[in-house]
This record gives C-alpha cells, structure tokens and sequence, in this order.
C-alpha cells in the first residue's frame, strides 16, 4: 500500500495549496449551455477583477435549459430551509421561468435600485416574468429568442409563416425536427408558437389572466390534435444542441433553435457556416437570462457591482454584442451608440429588427405554460 | 464478544451512514409523493399512471432487454477468458473489453449521440466498406440507442466481476470435464456459470439499478415518447416544479428496483442456507 | 461474442479429446478469431475513437465525414488558468481516494457480518444499501443539500466524500458480501483447529481470499464516486470542483470538445488506478498460489 500513501499525501497536498489563496471570491452560477460559462470566464470575470483587485469570480454552471434554473433554485431554497447565514451564491444567472417562484419564496434581493444601471432596462420581462411581477429583483443579462434553423443549401425557400411550414413538413417527411417538450426550451417554444398560430387568443396566453375554461375549449384541442398529426412527419431530436447536432449532420434541414446559441455555434466554427434563421410568423417566443442577486448572499455588495459593470452599456456592446453574437439585454438604444454599424447589422443579419418586433413574442404566463405542456404530454401519452 | 451481537456491530457503521446521509433525506421525498394541492393521498400517483404508465413499461422493458444482453455478452467474455486456448485472443480480449468501464455515463451518452446517428460514425463506417447502401442508413437514437449505450458501458462492469469470479474457481473440474470431451460451451454453461452466479447476479442487479436512475443516456439519445422515468421525473422537476409527481415517479421506480433486487436477494439467502447446511 | 465459444456447438463428441484436431483448417479458425475480435475492437473502440477526434475537431460538419480542421484550441480553453481543469482533477482524484478508503472500511466489516454472521432482517439491511442507486436522485439532493448546510459539510472534502461514499456503498457492501460469501469454510475452520484467534483466521485467511473480490468493488466505487455529479454539485460546489462539474455543463450543452477533452482527462486516473489495484490483484493472488 505504500505507493498508493504517498500518491494519497501529494494529492492533499496539492489540493490544500491550489485553494490556499486568502482573496474575496464572488460565487456566480450560471444556468444555460457552455457559453455562459465560457462569457463569465473568458470576459466578464478578468474584467470585474481588473477593476476590483483582489477579488475573484468563480463561475459555476449548473447545466443547459430549465434544469440548471431548477438547481440554483433547490441551492438556495436549501439554504434558505436550513438558515444559512450567508449563501454561497452571489449572483446567479437563471431563465425566466423560475424567476418568478425565486421572488415569490423571497429567495431575491431586490437589489435594482442600488445599481447605475437600473434604469437601462424598460422592456416588459424586466418588470414581470411570465405574469409574475420581478420588477426590481432583476435585470436582464441578455435577450435570446427562438428561429427557425435551415441548411439553405437543401431548402431554397424557407416558409415564413407556420402554415407554410406545415405545407413543407408535409411535402418533406422526416426533415424538420423538433425536441419536443421534454428536451429543452427550443421545442417548447416551437410548441408555444404552434399555439399561438392555432390555438385560442394568443394575446391572452401571453398577457393572462389565467382562464381554465380557455384550456378546454375547441380552438385548444383542435391545436393540440392538429399538433399530433404534424407530428408524424417530423423527426424527434434529442435536446436543444440535439437540433443544432442533427442539422450539422445534414440528418435534417430544418428546426427551432435558440438564436444565442447557434451563433455561438457559428462563431466557434462548429456549425456549418451556410446554416441561416428564419423567424417564422405568426411568431415565436423569446426570454431574456436575468442576474439575480440571492437574498443573503455572502458578497452583496461585490455582487450589485458585479451586475452593474454586466449591464453596463459598455459591457452590453462588447462582451453580449460583438463577442457573444447575443441580443443586448438593456435597450438597444444604449448599446447601439457604443457600437459600430457593421457590428450591429451582424446581429439582424437574418432576423431583421422588424421581424423580432412583430414575430418576438414571449413565452405564454405560467398557467398557460403549464397547461400547454401539460396538453401536449396527454395527446403523447395515449397514442 | 457475543456472537450475536457482533454481526449487527459490524454493519453498524455503515448501515448509518447511509440512513442518515440518504434514507431521512429521502423520507421528505417520499412523503412529499403523498402530498398534492388537493392533499394528502393518492393523486401524484393517479397522475404518474395517466401521464406515464408507457414510459414505465418502456423503462422496464429496455432495461430488462439491457441486463439480459449485458449477462449474456459478460459470460461469453469471462467463458473465453478461462476456456479460449490461444493465448493471444485472450490477452486482446482481456485488454480490450474493459475500456468502457471508465467513460462516465454522460459522456457515454454524448458520444453515442454523435456515433449512432443516422450519419454518424457507424453508418459512415459501414457505407463506407460498402456493407450497407447510403439510402439504408438509419438513425439508431431511440430505445435501440439507449439499449446499446447501456449494454456498451454496463457489459464491462459485470464482466470484470463474472471473469473474477471464473478466474478463481478450482479448475480440476473444467479439466476433467475437457478430458471427458465435453464441448467449451457445455462446459460453461454447466460448469463454470452455475458456480459463479452469486457474482453474475450481483453484477446484472447493481446493473439493473444503475441503469434503472441514469438520467443523462435517456435525455442524450431517445428524442423520442415514450422516455424513462428519470428522463420524466426531470421534466416534471424542470418544467413544472412539481415535486409530488416526481416523487410518485421515483417511488415506482424504486419499488421496482427493490422487487428484482430482493428476488435476488432471495436467492442469495436459498444458497447461503443451502451452503451452511 | 469470441468466434470459439459460439463455434463449437457441434463438436462431436466421437472425435478424441482435443478441440483443434477436429477443426478444418487453422486457417479458418484463425480468420473467425480474427474476425470476432476485430468486431468487439471497433464495438469497443468505434464510440471511443468518435470521443478521441472530438478532441482535436475544431470543424466537423455534414457532409464531411471527418472533421474538417483539426487542432488543440479547445485544449488551450480547457486548460486555461481560469478552465480549472488541473484544480478540478486533483480535487476529483483527492475525492476519489478517499471514498475508496471510506467505502472499503466500512464495507469489509458489514460485509463480513452479512456473509457469515447472523443477521436479523439480513436482506432488508441489504436492501437498505441499494436506497440510494435505487431511488432517482434528482428530488433527493434537495433535501440533503439542505441537511449539510444545517451541520455545516457543505463546501467541504468531507461533505462530498460522504455522499460519494453513501452512493458507492452498496457496490462495496454487495461486492463484499459475496466475495465473503464464497470462501471456502473450510479453510477458515482449518486455521482456527491449528490454534488461530479469529481475528488472525480472518486477516490470513478470509482478507485475502475475498481480495479479488474486494478490490474490484474498490474500482466501481473510485468510478462511482469519479463520474458522480448531482451530489457534488449540491454539497460541493462552488468550493469543491471536480471534473463532471466542468463536463457536465459543456456535454449536456453539446460541446463535445470540451467534453471529450475533460472526458479524456477522466480517463487517465480512473486508468491508473485500475492498474494500481491489478498490481495489487496479482501479487495476492500469487502469494495464494504459493501458501
């Protein structure tokens, strides 16, 4: 056994001496795929600590889509439960969708009004989230939205309206594909535009109030039932990247994706560079990621900094816009100024500004979420 | 020391790690299987049966199929292992099974999704010996998928038990049963598995469970209904923050694992009895 | 799944004694073996070898069938001051080891009771093991997230080692008690007439015998506890990192670079430590040989 003591001894070793460094360290957990991770590392920490010397950001992520939400919310909710003095997350990055119960379980501070930035931000989802009210508990990292991904090189004419998508479905079986509900937001939300082409007032799904009768009514399951035919002519695809993945290996030519990551995708060179979006009409939705600031988290203070110097315009136009590919979360009057007209265009290259005016929508208030899901698990489930 | 007390001394310690570290944190989970907006009682469980009594019988299904590929892969491995008669076969063999014991479960998924795909790195291969046509390839990223990716990264785990096991047996009988001309399947299937199935059936229940709780496999590979009931037990969590049904789903799925665990279990104490007396 | 096993069914049993007199030709014999074994190589090595070229791909894409450009930028960001990586491997390898010590002191013991002592409840307690390979993980880790910030293990060695341990156990326990299960009597029964206490019966005797055993279950548990991620996300992180944290994140987002080179990186102590405890194997069971 002896080796195997001393191999024990070194390792110890080394570890007490790589994490022996007497500085402040701002905790910051992140949802979302690798990119998030990667902008935290590669841009936004070494900024933050240049100009905060002898601090140091720590990113952790917590996974790709509502998963990685969900286990931010279960670390705080813990702590919370067990009476931790301080917390260990400073500021977290989470999607919409969980924002509004992290408010509603008083796991936030409510923090805007003590950054320069507060003001920034003026769009709906930075003062409610999917109908919760989160007005000052967030502001937004950056704004991403749902298109249709295709190869141009296989579809000449991309359809522009979900009716002519179900025409091209049809005419080419099995070459669009979707990940359904259970693989990530990108097929959610391909879903949640299905209904709002088809169902019933899409106004109210996005805007509430929440309605049980509207989830019984005709128009709904006409939808859904329409929905379960369409679905036999496409391809399932395993998860968000799964789309991306099954497009870059020419096995479709067609699917929803999340427009911040096929970007990144691109910039990287790991998608085919010929690859395009179309914004499909009536519309698809879209959802800002928020910094958040937990409610007692160790580092308050660092921490309102830290989401000052994030949303700052400066930052906006640099790190989400030029480098990242991603749509500003402040508004864009502010990020426009610090940028160059070559780099701004890059952003509407496919998606035009007026396309996501009109066709950006958001996702439906969280009863009708639900209920969509919900629906749509029902329809699979007895077939 | 009191013989009847030193048994339960000795499991002691460990048998109070795991209740504390696991079973009083799990008993919220459980409870909370019973508890819904309406209250206590049955409904999380009525729902997970409306919702997703195809997943389950999927699960059970493919799992199933998983464990008994993985036993019958892991006996023709340790078998050729004790009776292969070139050295050489069974010093690639024994070199060569082993690999994919060490790819995490994840990124077994991972890279399956990229090899089995309609123009993944199979297909390729076979299109390009000209074994199959372009046109014939098909994607494998269904229940097949996830079959082979469990089979691929489990088969190595039981048969590094079975082969143990097989290894150590007192090889005076094979030998006498070599000279009696008995053929080497014979001699496996009647000689060498029966004296080693304690290891074969620890090894394919322990599979059976892991594979049961996997989460990332299912996610990466299946796009398609009906899923596995981690995969399900996800997206209630994620997407609806609905614990309860979670909960009913895990409490299923632990019911089931606990049903072939203790028809192993059983077994286990028939020969135990059986060798003491 | 070997060309041999499957080949021989009709082995009549009229011709002699011996398998390779009976057989056509070596020739043939030779390109099946060939054969069998070229397939379970690319079975084996086929995924394996995809994982390698994503490593160094930087372009791969339809219709190209292999990657288009090749190289190691994605290696430079793994191993970035900031990447972690080297931190993350030695905390993961730390972790690793002392599961493996943890699992094995306490499974040796309650696996020695389980096999050859009397018990009551002895299955439940058994079952009680497996709880926690049994019961999908996800809903749990909430809750003992929760229970390590109230006594203070969160963000500890000690805490992610723990929950490590309570997951590997019942690979350790099981193991064990089945390898405890099938020493032969006998020989413990022979040291104790020639006038052995029992403690030095069980260290010279059962120990060794029931090793093999043991220290194949020491390799699932360092597996275990080397691939595990939820738990070590909840108790761990963000003061302990391993190497799934940084895998987790970029496999699930389909990064495969970054995955497959973190994967990789798994690779080479869960490798290591396999031949560590081979090398251990051998020389008991050599010293067997020679008592």
């Amino acid at each position: 056994m002896k080796p195997a003591q001393i191999l024990l001894a070194g390792v110890f070793a080394a570890a007490l001496a790589s994490t022996a460094q007497a500085q402040t360290t701002l905790n910051v957990a992140t949802a979302g795929d690798q990119n998030m991770v990667d902008y935290i590392n590669d841009y936004l920490g070494p900024l933050f600590e240049k100009q905060n010397p002898g601090t140091k950001v720590r990113a952790l992520g917590t996974g790709p889509g509502d998963a990685g939400s969900q286990k931010i919310f279960e670390r705080l909710d813990a702590q919370a439960k067990s009476n931790a003095p301080a917390w260990d997350v400073d500021v977290a990055v989470v999607h919409e969708k969980i924002t509004g119960k992290l408010v509603t379980d008083k796991l936030l501070a409510n923090y805007r009004s003590g950054i320069q930035t507060a003001n920034l931000a003026t769009r709906d989802s930075s003062k409610a989230a999917l109908g919760t009210p989160v007005d000052g508990y967030v502001m937004p990292m950056f704004h991403s939205q749902t298109a249709i991904a295709y190869n141009p090189d296989i579809v000449k004419n991309p359809p522009s309206t979900y009716d002519e998508l179900v025409d091209w479905a049809k005419k080419n079986p099995k070459q669009f594909g979707y990940n359904g509900i259970k693989g990530g937001m990108s097929g959610v939300s391909f879903v949640m535009g299905w209904m709002y082409a088809y169902g019933p007032d899409a106004k109210k799904l996005q805007n509430g109030p929440f309605d049980a009768e509207l989830t019984k009514s005709k128009a709904w399951n006409y939808a859904m039932a329409n929905l379960k035919e369409f679905n036999k002519n496409v391809t399932f695809t395993p998860g968000n990247a799964g789309t991306l993945d099954m497009l870059n290996r020419g096995e479709i030519a067609m699917g929803p994706v999340w427009v911040d990551m096929f970007y990144s995708w691109k910039a990287e060179g790991r998608l085919n560079p010929s690859m395009k979006l179309k914004l499909v009409g009536p519309g698809m939705p879209g959802q800002p990621m928020y910094y958040v600031v937990p409610a007692k988290a160790a580092q308050s203070d660092l921490a309102k900094k830290f989401v000052a110097l994030a949303t700052s315009p400066e930052v906006q136009a640099e790190g989400i816009v030029k480098r990242f590919s991603w749509y500003p979360g402040i508004d864009a009057k502010h990020v426009q100024a610090k940028l160059d007209g070559a780099t701004w265009q890059k952003l509407f290259t496919d998606v035009t500004p007026d396309d996501l005016a009109t066709k950006g929508k958001s996702f439906p208030v969280g009863p009708y979420f639900d209920a969509i899901l919900e629906s749509y698990e029902r329809q699979t489930a007895t077939n | 020391m009191n013989q009847r007390a030193l048994g339960p001394i000795l499991v002691a310690p460990a048998l109070a790690m795991v209740v504390l570290f696991f079973v009083y944190p799990l008993a919220y989970s459980l409870i909370s299987a019973f508890w819904s907006p309406e209250g206590w009682g049955w409904a999380n469980f009525i729902k997970a049966y409306e919702l997703y009594r195809n997943d389950i019988v999927f699960t059970v299904l493919i799992i199933a199929l998983s464990t008994a590929l993985v036993g019958v892969f892991s006996i023709a491995i340790g078998g050729y292992l004790v009776l292969g008669e070139n050295p050489r076969s069974v010093a690639i063999l024994k070199w060569l099974y082993r690999w994919p014991l060490f790819i995490p479960f994840v990124v077994a998924g991972q890279v399956m999704r990229t090899f089995l795909a309609k123009n993944g790195m199979l297909n390729n291969t076979l299109v390009g010996l000209e074994l199959i046509e372009p046109v014939s390839a098909v994607s494998l990223l269904d229940w097949r998928g996830i079959v082979i990716t469990f089979v691929w990264k489990q088969t190595p785990f039981v048969a590094l038990l079975v082969a143990g096991a097989m290894a150590s047996l007192d090889r005076s009988m094979i030998e006498a049963a070599r000279n009696l001309g008995a053929s080497r399947l014979r001699i496996l299937l009647e000689i060498i598995v029966p004296q080693v199935r304690a290891s074969l059936t620890v090894g394919l229940t322990l599979s059976f469970v892991t594979m049961m709780s996997v989460l990332s496999v299912p996610l990466m590979i299946n796009a398609q209904t009906p899923t596995t009931i981690t995969a399900n037990m996800a997206f209630r969590i994620n997407s609806y923050g609905d614990y309860g049904v979670a909960n009913a789903l895990g409490v299923i799925s632990i019911l089931l694992t606990s049903g072939v665990a203790w028809l192993y279990l059983r077994q286990a104490s028939k020969d135990k009895s059986r060798a003491i007396a | 799944m070997s060309s041999s096993v499957l080949n021989t069914p009709a082995l009549p049993s009229s011709t002699a004694t011996h398998l390779t007199t009976w057989l056509p030709s070596r020739a043939l014999r030779l390109l099946l073996r060939g054969l069998a074994l070229g397939l379970l190589a690319f079975a084996v090595f086929g995924p394996l070898l995809n994982m390698l070229l994503w490593t160094v791909a930087e372009s791969w894409f339809f219709p190209n069938k292999l990657p288009s450009a090749y190289g190691f930028a994605y290696w430079g960001r793994v191993f970035s001051p900031r990447g972690n990586a080297v931190e993350s491997l030695v905390n993961s390898v730390s972790i690793a080891v002392g599961v493996v010590v943890l699992s094995l002191s306490l499974a040796i013991p309650a696996g020695y009771a389980l096999a050859r002592l009397k018990l009551p409840m002895r299955s439940l307690v058994l079952l009680m093991f497996l709880v926690p390979q049994a019961f999908p993980n996800l809903p749990v880790y909430m809750n003992i997230a929760r229970l390590f910030y109230d006594v203070g293990l969160n963000g500890t060695y000690l805490g992610v080692v723990l929950v490590h341990t309570v997951h590997g156990l019942v690979y350790a326990i099981w193991i064990a008690t089945a390898a405890f299960a099938a020493v032969d009597h006998a020989l413990e029964e022979a040291a104790r007439i020639s006038g052995a206490g029992p403690l030095r019966t069980f260290s010279d005797i059962t120990l060794p015998l029931a090793m093999p055993g043991l220290m194949a279950s020491a390799v699932f548990v360092f597996l275990e506890s080397l691939d595990e991620f939820t738990a070590t996300f909840f108790v761990g992180a963000p003061e302990v990192n391993t190497l799934p944290l940084l895998l987790y994140t970029a496999s699930a987002g389909g990064n495969y670079q970054i995955a497959s080179i973190t994967a990789l990186i798994l690779l080479v102590p869960s490798i290591g430590f396999m031949l560590v405890v081979e090398r251990l194997l051998r020389a008991d069971v050599l010293a067997k040989v020679g008592q």
